[in-house]
């Protein structure tokens, strides 16, 4: 979608506090859908390339979290 | 430790915890205002449940606030159906931007380090003009000027807790 197709609310306060919804709601998802391949039986590579980053930042960013909830971790892609 | 510090440090480390249930890295100034509406039999917390906002409803205001403002730019968040984040981060959170600006605001606000009170915090984050808290307010009906002259009269009468 172009930028001049962004419906950008008329209010400069809607438009900001919008922003910042969008980035935790972005945060969210992330954690959220990770969390899910994981448990499919995803891998770190695999996870980090659909996300467009690179292992060792979906690694840094997730592991604890994951390991905290209990998800199985796979050591290595099949 | 002084009363004083006591309570930051409370309101400090209970508004990590509530930064880190949101899944965020960072402690916000809605994350602290959650934490002082949650410090039971405290002068900030009577002044805010007087005014409609016990914890639940300060909650149930930020949460309106997030749909609200995802409702502006056409996202819906039920469609979703988001599970809830787990909760153990990397590293604890640390304090983020409008976190700063609120405590720094309350600081401010008292004319010595000493005459610092619980109520100067609530008061720093209620001083933001703009930003998530004053938002979630006035969806939630709440007058944020009246409320910030409620915390200026508890300081004013010395209320210690």
């Amino acid at each position: 979608m172009p930028a001049s197709d962004i419906p950008v609310p008329q209010d400069p306060a809607d438009a900001l506090a919008a922003v910042v919804a969008l980035r935790r709601l972005a945060d969210q998802l992330e954690d959220a859908s990770v969390e899910r391949a994981m448990r499919a039986g995803w891998s770190w590579p695999q996870v980090a390339e659909a996300l467009g980053v690179t292992r060792q930042a979906v690694h840094r960013k997730h592991a604890k979290r994951l390991i905290a909830a209990g998800v199985t971790l796979r050591r290595r892609s099949p | 430790m002084r009363m004083f510090d006591r309570y930051l440090h409370t309101v400090i480390t209970e508004g990590a915890v509530q930064a880190q249930r949101h899944g965020s890295a960072t402690v916000e100034a809605h994350h602290l205002l959650l934490a002082v509406a949650a410090q039971e039999g405290t002068a900030p917390q009577r002044v805010l449940a007087s005014a409609g906002l016990d914890h639940g409803a300060v909650r149930a205001a930020l949460d309106r606030e997030f749909d609200h403002s995802l409702s502006t730019v056409g996202v819906s968040l039920p469609s979703l159906g988001l599970p809830l984040p787990g909760t153990a981060l990397e590293r604890p959170p640390s304090m983020g931007a409008t976190g700063r600006l609120a405590l720094d605001r309350g600081f401010a606000s008292a004319p010595r380090k000493k005459d610092l009170r619980p109520a100067h915090v609530l008061l720093g984050i209620l001083r933001a003009e703009v930003g998530t808290v004053p938002r979630a307010l006035a969806l939630a009906g709440v007058d944020r000027t009246d409320l910030l002259a409620r915390v200026q009269t508890v300081i004013e009468n010395g209320d210690l807790g």
